[in-house]
């Protein structure tokens, strides 16, 4: 305990014990009053978009086509956009989560302190910074020129996004750890791969899976690096992600958003209630899942 | 950190399995398979790095490293200088960041020290609410309805306030010409912040529930009050954390493309006067890449580039910090 | 660039058309169904077309292909938006089979394409409006060295002496000018510079191109609606929007003097009149802008649809030359209804002249 205080932070116990209890009260109220500061808009935004999408929703315009955007809102869907963005996250979330867990288990396990770890590590948290269309205009210029446009080169530009992102909340899961578990797993007899897997990932899981569900909920509603890769416009469902242009419901609130026809806006709106109610629905379930199968296997 | 050498089964004799000198076929397939893992990120990264830059040197060539430092960007007479964009971008991060960080960790301490688990779970709900809200109606919320509300009644009333005042004046005065514009430089950090929240808050809450409960209690058996305790064992405990999740949450920040371009105003600008328009290169990247071409597209790419080596630069000084503080904290 | 499982793609396009066509005429809105009388060589083709670029042609292009179907079935046609120079350089990397684009190629992209022989078809104009925000005033009259020096921000409130000087007998507030322009690069912008370098070549210095360093007092705004959202609540402000967007937002707009000295309100009619009365090149480009004739609307630009004439295979060649030549024909119709300028006949003529170049 005598580590971790530092000179600057040592309890004074000379002040008043009211005044010290009055300031952790004052913290407290502070705390409660960041989480309303954050709850208000968040308020605010759910409204609006509920407020403006609620009236599209109907059962037609879940499993329309995509009409022309001069067309009302009574006309046609976004059934299209709906498949495309479940499609291509679910192949990206497949391809880069497993990707960066692995990498993640490296860099903490198995890397030590070398220049390669140390490497890795760092561009790691680079490409966190990267801009998500030069993601889109990375994958365009390395698949898309020679496969053309798919859903396939949305997951992989989407996974370029995701993978910094799991890379490092693993990474610091990861590190909180204790090693007291690993060496007492070492000591009974386990490999590394197996104190890894058995070990170390149930003990960071909720972390891990905290996220992946960020990087998850980030990714759906990302649009340009998929105006690089999967085309858009299309108005009838692909359900081949690996071939043919397609399109996302990300990518059809950003184009009728900025559209002046009634019509097009109301499609907008109802897509970014339907995004949001979908993400949500799997955050929730995937959390639910998480903790129970944790729950388990304790 | 030496952790893996220190319980490393294949060094010592750590099982009777050792003794052959041979570790498992799984075993080492595993390792292959992470080591795999990381090569492939670093070389996506380089991949990135090399197809970015190699379309940006007709750019580099036009207007050479001063392109870096002028501010004329007018692509109708062929000048492609950057400044602005640069300076567009630090401004936003800084401010998101500012109010970001603060209200994150409270949010996390408030989870994890003060509410009980069955409080703390529906709002764990909560906070992912704000994370699944997509970019881009972060961006078209704060346009049409947070830009023009806030103009009227925060951005107008302080500008007016602290106008002439020395250094308020110049951060939160009107700008050249009277102009206190919705859509501008704080908005965007402003939006911004919203969109980092989560990650932050999120991180943060799962490191700081990783404090041990024995240093928790001996704080408590000592006679601090929560909030003593809480500088005392969590903030050391997870410093490093919290930092690794604040960097995540920058990284968004200088980064976030739409939501950006739709709130910052889009004229460029350097000014410290932060409710007024600006611009910053995300922002200009996803606006003016559709109709660009040669060396205009190239200046684009160049600006891509720049943030990388901004994100470097911006990640060394981050490490550079903590290491000290680390430092200084064992050394104590 | 065809994309594997032609098949899956007929049997999901067949479908597809099934469900649109009972959809369609479900809301009997729409225009006539073509009744398979327009084109002579109606065979039925399948596989896919994907374009990108000009979203000036977005809603046209929409429009058409919702249509093409019930001419088309088997074929589908995906069309991506993104801007004129996403388009050419996607049809340059060869990942689309048409672009839409609102300027000829640029010299700056000559390269790209190379050793290719670009076909271009021109199938829209559209006028662009000096929409306005002023309470009281509705047919306001500018002409082009007034705009010049409004978007330079040299005329910077409304009552100044050059416009009223064009407005005899109206009365002009004294409310400062507010500029709305777009954020975002966009041929409607590269246009409408383009007119103003035309017109005003001495008076105008700020070039022409997709994006403008405007004054630093300009307010910009995302899109064609974008800018009208900030027209409409912004009183006295003045931007350039799309015609078709100014009417669907109900902006008023002003009267622009031609070339001959007549103010003319922006209209579909106005803006095929001034590209009667423009200089067309032999490979079918030209500038609709400022265009010469009495009845002229001097702002407005035109798009064309942009294809390589070596196509990779016969399949895609008739394809392309069923969906534009739809374009040239009866799409032609559907443009009056949603506000753009059909071409003039003899634009038409040659451009369906030069079908026949796509070879496969």
């Amino acid at each position: 305990m005598a580590t971790a205080v530092t000179k600057q932070q040592q309890v004074d116990l000379r002040e008043p014990r009211s005044w010290r209890s009055a300031k952790s009260r004052i913290m407290t109220v502070l705390m409660v009053i960041a989480f309303v500061v954050v709850i208000i808009p968040l308020g605010f935004v759910l409204y609006t978009v509920v407020s403006k999408g609620a009236s599209a929703i109907t059962g037609r315009f879940l499993t329309g086509d995509i009409p022309f955007n001069v067309a009302p809102v009574t006309v046609g869907g976004i059934w299209p956009a709906i498949v495309g963005t479940l499609l291509i996250t679910a192949l990206c979330t497949v391809i880069a989560v497993p990707i960066g867990i692995l990498a993640a288990i490296y860099v903490n396990e198995y890397g030590g302190n070398r220049l390669l770890t140390r490497i890795i590590r760092f561009m790691a948290d680079v490409m966190t910074g990267v801009p998500s269309i030069i993601m889109g205009l990375f994958i365009f210029s390395i698949w898309v020129i020679h496969f053309g446009f798919s859903g396939l080169a949305g997951a992989l530009a989407l996974g370029c996004l995701m993978l910094p992102i799991v890379i490092r909340s693993t990474e610091e899961m990861l590190k909180l750890v204790p090693d007291v578990l690993r060496e007492a797993s070492y000591a009974l007899g386990a490999s590394k791969a197996r104190v890894t897997a058995t070990v170390v990932l149930p003990a960071a899981m909720s972390g891990i899976t905290s996220g992946v569900l960020l990087a998850v909920a980030r990714v759906s509603g990302e649009t340009a690096p998929l105006v690089f890769t999967i085309l858009g416009g299309t108005t009838t469902p692909n359900y081949n992600v690996f071939t043919g242009a397609n399109n996302a419901l990300s990518m059809l609130i950003f184009q009728n958003a900025e559209s002046p026809y009634t019509g097009a806006q109301g499609r907008a709106w109802g897509a970014a209630l339907t995004l949001i109610v979908i993400a949500l629905i799997t955050l929730v379930v995937a959390r639910l899942v998480t903790s129970r199968v944790a729950r388990l296997s304790q | 950190m030496g952790r893996s050498q220190r319980a490393d089964p294949a060094g010592l004799a750590g099982s009777a399995r050792a003794l052959t000198q041979q570790r498992p076929l799984g075993d080492r397939i595993f390792q292959a398979l992470a080591l795999a893992a990381g090569l492939l990120v670093l070389a996506i990264l380089v991949l990135i790095a090399v197809a970015t830059t190699s379309q940006s040197t007709s750019w580099f060539s036009h207007e050479g490293i001063t392109g870096i430092f002028t501010t004329t960007w007018d692509p109708a007479h062929n000048k492609f200088g950057v400044l602005t964009f640069l300076y567009g971008t630090v401004v936003t991060a800084v401010i998101a960041v500012i109010l970001s960080v603060p209200v994150s960790v409270a949010i996390a301490l408030l989870l994890t020290e003060v509410l009980s688990y069955r409080w703390a779970r529906p709002i764990v709900y909560v906070i992912d609410l704000l994370a699944v809200v997509p970019s881009v109606v972060w961006g078209l919320w704060g346009l049409i309805v947070f830009a023009p509300w806030a103009q009227r009644t925060i951005y107008a009333p302080v500008a007016g306030a602290v106008k002439g005042v020395p250094i308020l004046g110049n951060l939160f005065g009107p700008g050249t010409g009277g102009v206190v514009s919705g859509p501008s430089f704080f908005t965007a950090g402003v939006i911004l912040a919203f969109m980092i929240t989560p990650i932050v808050t999120s991180l943060s809450r799962e490191v700081i529930a990783t404090v041990p409960v024995i240093d928790r209690e001996g704080a408590y058996a000592l006679g601090a009050t929560r909030w003593e305790m809480i500088r005392g064992v969590v903030f050391p405990h997870s410093q490093g954390g919290i930092v690794g999740a604040v960097l995540l949450g920058l990284g968004r920040a200088m980064g976030e493309t739409i939501a950006a371009a739709l709130v910052i105003g889009s004229i460029p600008a350097i000014t410290s006067h932060l409710f007024s328009t600006g611009y910053n290169m995300p922002a200009v990247i996803v606006n003016q890449f559709g109709e660009s071409s040669g060396v205009f597209r190239s200046a684009l790419l160049g600006i891509g580039v720049l943030l990388f080596v901004l994100t470097i630069i911006v990640n060394l000084i981050a490490r550079g910090i903590v290491a000290r503080s680390m430092a200084r904290q064992r050394g104590a | 660039m065809q994309p594997r499982g032609r098949k899956q793609v007929t049997i999901v396009g067949g479908i597809a058309a099934l469900a649109v066509a009972v959809s369609l005429s479900a809301c009997s809105s729409s225009p006539s169904h073509p009744s398979g009388a327009s084109s002579p060589s109606a065979a039925a083709l399948s596989g896919t077309l994907n374009g990108s670029g000009s979203t000036f042609q977005t809603t046209f292009q929409q429009a058409a292909i919702s249509q093409f179907k019930t001419v088309q079935p088997g074929m589908t046609v995906n069309y991506g938006g993104g801007g004129s120079g996403k388009g050419r350089s996607d049809l340059a990397s060869g990942v689309v089979n048409f672009a839409g684009s609102d300027s000829p190629i640029p010299s700056t992209d000559a390269s790209l394409f190379a050793g290719k022989t670009i076909l271009y078809f021109p199938v829209v104009i559209g006028p662009i409006t000096m929409s306005y925000n002023l309470q009281g005033v509705s047919n306001l009259k500018l002409d082009p060295t007034v705009i010049a020096n409004i978007f330079q921000g040299n005329i910077t409130s409304w009552n100044n002496p050059a416009i009223t000087a064009l407005n005899p007998g109206v009365s002009l507030p004294s409310t400062p000018i507010t500029l709305a322009v777009r954020s975002d690069s966009s041929g409607t912008t590269a246009n409408f510079s383009l007119f103003l370098q035309t017109a005003e070549p001495s008076a105008w210095k700020l070039g022409s191109s997709s994006t403008i360093s405007w004054p630093h007092s300009a307010r910009a705004a995302q899109g064609n609606s974008g800018v009208a959202q900030v027209i409409k609540s912004t009183p006295g402000a003045i931007g350039y929007v799309d015609y078709a967007d100014a009417k669907a937002s109900g902006l008023t707009y002003a009267s622009v003097k031609n070339s001959s000295g007549n103010f003319i309100a922006p209209s579909t009619a106005g803006a095929s009149a001034s590209a009667a009365g423009v200089t067309v090149n032999p490979d079918l480009t030209f500038h609709a802008v400022w265009g010469s004739g009495a009845q002229a609307y001097p702002i407005t630009y035109q798009s064309w649809v942009l294809v390589n004439a070596t196509q990779p295979s016969a399949n895609d060649a008739k394809m392309l030359q069923a969906y534009i030549g739809y374009l040239l024909g009866d799409g032609q119709k559907l443009l009056p209804s949603l506000n753009y300028a059909a071409l003039p006949a003899s634009i038409d003529q040659m451009a369906k002249a030069q079908l026949s170049k796509i070879k496969g």
